[in-house]
């Protein structure tokens, strides 16, 4: 089957991929994304390795234990700005999708992605700096 | 093409395929993931005391020291793992599948779901259990 070169596909997958001729809105749009897919990776992680509580307190301190390297922190670094991101973005949309505030949809997420970065260099000094 | 499988009636354009009930409760479990999560966050990273994280000790201790608590934590997980997987839905939405995989996973999704939601729950009993018997 042909596929239509500007229609959504799976064989237009690729296109996600391409950064030219974006807008900002755009920009917003495909950061959501990949935070989604991020988080939700992060969310069947955390939910599978808190079994640990279960199996007993020698396993669970343990595998906490086991979480005080950089490589981990650095991750977890990156799950907290997704986080914010995320969130603050999910809070534009609702908004914006309610008709709130819909023409200052751009400098909302140009506030959003400004308090991201702040929160994301607050988080990496606390989290890296001991 | 056969791509365009059902169009708006009003549009003309054709439909993602997420009806409104999904999209708004979507929406709303966002916004109750993000309060919950600031008491989450707070709790478990900003008081405990191995360099940020709860030992064992703490976290069953915090879990029986009172009901709201586990109920929180439950009601977060409900949230949590709902606004993931519909996320994870309109990203496959936007691929067009056809209608036959789609239903496929519609079942897949419910399923994974469903199963982190009970896993999520009995988790949270033994850990209040845990907590009480300490």
């Amino acid at each position: 089957m042909a596929v239509d070169k500007n229609k959504p596909a799976p064989g237009n997958l690729w296109k996600w991929f391409d950064p030219r001729g974006r807008d900002i809105g755009t920009w917003a749009f495909i950061l959501n994304r990949l935070t989604a897919l991020g988080l939700t990776f992060y969310l069947f992680l955390h939910l599978l390795v808190l079994g640990q509580l279960a199996i007993g307190p020698q396993a669970y301190d343990r595998f906490i234990e086991l979480l005080h390297n950089p490589i981990v922190i650095g991750a977890e670094l990156l799950v907290v700005i997704a986080g914010i991101y995320h969130g603050l973005n999910g809070i534009r949309i609702a908004l914006t999708s309610f008709g709130v505030a819909v023409p200052s949809q751009k400098a909302l997420f140009w506030s959003v992605f400004a308090i991201t970065a702040v929160c994301g260099l607050f988080f990496a000094v606390r989290m890296f700096g001991g | 093409m056969n791509t365009m499988k059902t169009v708006d009636r009003n549009s003309g354009l054709p439909k993602s395929g997420e009806g409104s009930g999904l999209w708004l409760l979507k929406i709303v479990s966002g916004l109750l993931v993000i309060i919950i999560l600031v008491v989450h966050l707070t709790v478990n990273h900003m008081l405990g005391s191995m360099g940020g994280l709860l030992t064992y000790e703490e976290v069953v201790r915090y879990y029986a020291s009172h009901p709201i608590i586990p109920i929180m934590e439950i009601l977060f997980v409900i949230f949590v793992v709902s606004h993931a997987l519909l996320g994870l839905r309109s990203i496959v939405l936007d691929l067009k599948p056809s209608r036959k995989s789609l239903r496929t996973i519609n079942w897949i999704l419910l399923v994974v779901g469903a199963g982190f939601i009970l896993y999520g729950i009995t988790l949270v009993m033994v850990i209040v259990n845990r907590g009480l018997n300490l």
